[in-house]
């Protein structure tokens, strides 16, 4: 980890991405719909008592900066957890779809938007801000799993069972399919033509969420993956995507220079004898690409290709990594992180 | 499941329709007006998860970029579009 900047960002944009379009959007909805009330909310925050609180507060694990970015970055992601944990309740009590969220949210309608954020400051202020931020968020998320459970959405004993499979820990499938696809035409071949289908027999989480399509760049088509209307993807299967994936920069400049928007975004120049295609996912599939396997690693094993697999070459962002750049990342402490996978 | 009794096949030159009155909403602005090729039939998808009922056949249709942006690379974007959203644009159009 070297560009601290980088790191505090995006948990910056995530957080306020999370906040505004996966919980608060549901919070209006439950209260739209009296399944909770704003009074209930106060009640709970009354009645709350420690030892039955699902969020515990945090430490971080050292004063270095490191230390400190990393456990802003972990408390993020329990609270991402807790927004699965809620969701998956609000859902069921109210058999809300992703649509209901989507229109919640704002997506098709300005007037419903939540408006994010601002974040200024020193990288020192910024922290400061972050860990104020998370704290009050979670605050929130407690008060809200404390009212469910007080008006009879959801018990207890469910709700910790839930909490504990959100953490058990699940293996990145990205590099593993990738890494099967350049080892095995056959399954190469299946994965292009049947997506989800394929997976099946590899003992990978096959995912549910609509229908799976592959596609493949090779020496003539580099492709790209975009949602314009929100930020669709196949995160049941590869887990969550980057906080640029959802940012409305990329989602607009994609679709309108491509080739300009992959160079200034990712310092990415696509060849002019390849043709960029661009894919819009706006309903029913999820589409992920298959990166080019990198020169030179047709001797390596399955095991170690799947490292060199980056979330970034499965959207056509990058070029799964070289095995020099792999070397390089480890030198420095940094190798490439395979992104959180949640139970769905 | 998948059904194949959609109107388009692969190949057929189609056009977005400005504005959907059945309110079906996956259809982006850029898009809409514009001129493209069927690149999949995808036929009816459940998706129970993402809304209630069933929409229409769903196609991938390819738009060159210069059709639907400001950009003259040879590149293309392929939008998803529910079959209600399209018609069929005749070659000598």
């Amino acid at each position: 980890m070297h560009d601290f900047d980088a790191h505090i960002r995006a948990v910056e944009e995530d957080l306020e991405y999370y906040r505004a379009k996966r919980f608060e959007p549901r919070v209006f909805y439950l209260l739209r719909r009296n399944v909770v009330m704003f009074s209930d909310l106060l009640k709970a925050r009354v009645e709350l008592k420690r030892k039955n609180q699902f969020f515990k507060p945090r430490k971080p694990e050292g004063k270095n900066i490191e230390a400190r970015v990393r456990y802003l970055e972990e408390w993020l992601d329990e609270y991402v957890k807790g927004i699965a944990l809620v969701s998956a309740r609000a859902v069921e009590a109210m058999d809300m779809v992703t649509e209901d969220n989507r229109k919640e949210r704002g997506d098709y309608d300005e007037f419903f938007k939540i408006k994010k954020k601002e974040h200024h400051g020193t990288l020192e202020e910024r922290m400061v801000n972050l860990e104020q931020d998370l704290k009050d968020y979670q605050e929130l998320l407690e008060v809200f799993v404390q009212a469910l459970i007080q008006r009879g959405w959801s018990t207890r004993e469910e709700l910790e069972q839930r909490w504990k499979q959100l953490h058990e820990q699940r293996p990145w499938a990205g590099g593993v399919i990738v890494a099967k696809a350049w080892t095995d035409p056959e399954f190469k071949h299946a994965l292009l033509a049947t997506g989800r289908e394929a997976l099946r027999e590899m003992g990978v989480h096959q995912g549910k969420v609509g229908k799976l399509v592959v596609v493949e760049n090779t020496d003539k088509v580099h492709n790209v993956i975009v949602c314009t209307l929100c930020s669709c993807y196949p995160y049941d299967i590869l887990g969550d995507t980057p906080w640029w994936y959802k940012h409305e920069s990329y989602r607009t400049n994609i679709v309108q220079n491509p080739r300009a928007c992959i160079r200034d975004m990712f310092g990415l120049d696509i060849p002019a004898g390849k043709e960029v295609q661009v894919y819009d996912s706006t309903s029913d599939v999820r589409y992920f690409v298959l990166p080019q396997q990198p020169a030179g690693t047709e001797e390596m094993s399955e095991n170690e290709l799947a490292k060199l697999v980056t979330v970034d070459s499965l959207i056509g962002a990058g070029y799964a990594l070289e095995p020099a750049q792999l070397q390089q990342a480890k030198k420095l402490g940094a190798t490439p992180e395979a992104p959180r996978v949640r139970p769905d | 499941m998948e059904y194949t009794d959609s109107k388009y096949k692969i190949g057929d030159a189609v056009m977005v329709a400005a504005e959907n009155s059945t309110g079906n909403p996956r259809t982006p602005k850029y898009i809409r007006g514009k001129r493209g090729v069927v690149g999949s039939v995808h036929g009816i998808l459940e998706n129970i998860r993402d809304h209630r009922g069933i929409h229409n056949p769903l196609y991938t249709v390819r738009f060159d970029l210069s059709e639907v942006s400001t950009c003259h690379d040879q590149d293309s974007i392929w939008v998803d579009v529910h079959e209600e959203w399209l018609s069929e644009v005749r070659p000598d159009s």
